[in-house]
């Protein structure tokens, strides 16, 4: 995929292009608004990485810019204002996704590969979610594994289908925390580690292949 | 509106109508006085001159002549208000019909006396005069026409003085009302700001009178503290942006060090560390969150929501891991009733989680925490109870401050933030938080104010 990366702190933006690359990203950067709009507007990327505090051009604009001419590439806003309002406010912007400043990489990772599949998925909603032979049915709120039905509490219906739908990709606590329970706030302890261990049990327990992985020092990942 | 003698407008209006009153009374007083003095002199005059021509005729034609002049004058009622008698040396009337006239030994006296007749009580102005052959002559006037011009004199005063006192009282209350009226906006202008509406500003009538300029001069202040404040939060903006940013390199070169680094000694180092580097961010961006939370407005705008699906939230939420310490976690939602408010619920439920947070780690193993949410008049009363060691009194207060941990729980994990994020949020949304004895265990005890439109 090619992302461009708009950061004007240079380590920020060495370390984030560094992680992208090792991901097999192909990555432009630019070090202020002008230049990023710039390059966003005359080229083509699956998705953008845009830093709200910048030079020159604040990267809230450049995002309203974008918007405005038309242009629906995926953006993941960064920014070290890590409140609720300036959340809002970027994402009424039109960002996709937001993080705040201070990020581990992992973090970044998950978000922009969930922006990125976000922008090729189709018009078609799926009913059915499969993974290896975990199936869950969106429609009669069913989930099975192989030949034996799972018994689950509506919160975890709604964890195991963000996990599914984010197949194959590392999920973060605090995406996990906003996605499924949909409030913004600072967990004080790892509540999310025992919602999904009680999940873990109840889809890998007497299963020869565990499918709910636990990604260190990023989160959760779903798969074979 | 209201016109109570404790405002000031009010009671300048009520002495400013009260002197003027008195004013008018008084000069009225002295007016009367003045005109009745100088009618009477004038009815005075006319008797002398009356009393002069009779006896003129007495000394010129006689005794017969004058009681000839008197009867005819009586008889003919020429001028109804003339009033004549003539008394012997005893007492008897010898012509008009006065009894009981003080006889009178010598020259000429005035007297006053009240005719009670047919039309009333008259005053009778008269003189009387002792004549050579002992027999007394009273002249008189009846001040009719003088009374009836004072008593309407009297009644026209009286009469603007009721249309003065409406009219002042009237001027009053509605230089009263427009004082006020424009102190007030000056006075709720202020206690919006006062509680966190900075935007706000006093209105300008464009006249710049007093009031006007006062106004000016209260908006500039409001100006001026908006820009201070708005500098600080930029700073902080600023700040958290700068320190924020060699923090998150340093823990990327952690990150670093132990991807490339597999297992072993220097692991568990760069674990610690990186856990360090986390906690250090974490206090860091709750002390930003606090001091943002602080200085946002109050929840006037903001959407209503149901607290009592935030409560079954957070409930839900921290239910597992409170069970993983054999805590029983209950919420008793039975009295909530419809509990809605106004409020950011992000925050309230921050504000929920870190409360139950606190619960479930110092409550003690196989124990309960009770969390419950009721109606109370025009709140909502959320209780959290649990049995862990509780906060003695005397640190009931002092742990809301910012990094202040109780003696007991240094050694748990924890930014000693979390309460004075609970407070913080408390207070934005109009509420208070307390502290009790569950006997044994903490009670927190948060009030809210239900949405204006439930109450």
């Amino acid at each position: 995929m090619r992302v461009l990366l708009v950061e004007d702190d240079p380590h920020t933006a060495g370390f984030i292009a560094k992680g992208l690359r090792e991901d097999g990203h192909a990555v432009d950067q630019a070090g202020n608004g002008k230049d990023g709009l710039f390059l966003a507007t005359t080229e083509h990327y699956d998705a953008l990485v845009l830093d709200r505090m910048l030079p020159g051009l604040d990267g809230l604009v450049v995002l309203q810019t974008l918007r405005g001419a038309g242009n629906r590439t995926p953006v993941l806003l960064l920014t070290a204002l890590g409140e609720v309002d300036h959340r809002v406010e970027g994402l009424r912007a039109g960002a996709d996704d937001y993080l705040v400043k201070p990020f581990a990489y992992a973090e970044l990772s998950a978000r922009l590969d969930s922006i990125l599949r976000r922008g090729q998925a189709g018009g078609s909603e799926p009913t059915r979610l499969r993974v290896a032979d975990l199936e869950l049915d969106l429609l009669s709120r069913e989930a099975r594994r192989g030949d034996k039905r799972i018994e689950l509490q509506p919160r975890e219906f709604r964890l195991l289908e963000y996990l599914m739908r984010q197949a194959e990709r590392v999920v973060t606590r605090t995406m996990l925390l906003e996605a499924v329970w949909d409030y913004h706030f600072d967990p004080q302890t790892n509540v999310i580690d025992v919602h999904i261990s009680r999940l873990r049990q109840k889809i890998d327990q007497g299963h020869a292949r565990p499918l709910l992985h636990t990604v260190r020092g990023a989160g959760y990942r779903l798969g074979a | 509106m209201r016109l109570s003698p404790r405002s000031t407008s009010a009671r300048l209006a009520l002495a400013v109508t009260a002197s003027f009153l008195l004013a008018f009374v008084l000069l009225g007083i002295g007016v009367h006085y003045a005109v009745s003095a100088m009618l009477t002199q004038d009815a005075r005059e006319l008797v002398r001159v009356d009393a002069a021509g009779l006896v003129e005729v007495y000394r010129d034609e006689g005794r017969a002549a004058l009681l000839g002049e008197l009867r005819e004058r009586i008889a003919n009622d020429e001028d109804p208000d003339a009033v004549y008698a003539l008394t012997a040396t005893d007492g008897r009337v010898v012509a008009g019909d006065y009894r009981d006239l003080p006889t009178h030994r010598q020259g000429a006296r005035w007297v006053e006396f009240t005719e009670h007749g047919g039309d009333g009580d008259l005053r009778v102005v008269a003189q009387l005069q002792r004549l050579p052959d002992g027999t007394t002559l009273l002249t008189g006037t009846r001040t009719r026409s003088q009374d009836r011009f004072l008593a309407l004199m009297l009644r026209t005063a009286l009469a603007a003085l009721l249309v003065a006192a409406t009219l002042g009282a009237l001027i009053g209350w509605l230089t009263s009302r427009w004082v006020s009226r424009r102190l007030r906006h000056l006075d709720d202008t202020a206690v919006r700001v006062g509680s966190g509406e900075l935007g706000l500003r006093a209105r300008l009538d464009g006249s710049d009178d007093a009031f006007d300029r006062l106004a000016r001069r209260f908006n500039g202040m409001l100006d001026r503290i908006e820009e201070l404040l708005g500098g600080v939060r930029h700073a902080t903006d600023h700040i958290a942006h700068d320190l924020r940013t060699p923090l998150t390199r340093l823990r990327n070169r952690l990150e670093e060090l132990r991807r490339r680094h597999g297992a072993g000694e220097a692991d568990t180092q760069l674990d610690a560390a990186i856990g360090e580097t986390d906690q250090l961010l974490h206090s860091f961006g709750a002390l930003l969150r606090l001091a943002r939370i602080e200085a946002q407005p109050p929840v006037h705008d903001e959407p209503a929501l149901d607290l009592s699906e935030l409560v079954r939230d957070a409930v839900e939420l921290y239910t597992p891991i409170a069970a993983e310490r054999g805590i029983a976690l209950s919420a008793d939602l039975a009295g909530a009733g419809e509990a809605r408010l106004r409020g950011d619920a992000d925050q309230l439920f921050q504000m929920l989680v870190n409360l139950l947070d606190n619960a479930v780690k110092y409550a003690p193993v196989a124990s309960e925490v009770a969390l419950s949410l009721r109606r109370e008049g025009q709140n909502l009363a959320v209780r959290i109870d649990d049995r862990g060691p509780g906060i003695p009194e005397a640190d009931r207060e002092r742990v809301f401050d910012r990094f202040q941990r109780m003696e007991t729980h240094r050694g748990s994990p924890g930014t000693g933030l979390g309460l004075s994020l609970v407070r913080a949020i408390v207070q934005r949304h109009g509420g208070q938080v307390g502290l009790g004895d569950n006997a044994p265990g903490l009670r927190v005890t948060l009030v809210l104010p239900l949405d204006p439109g439930l109450r």
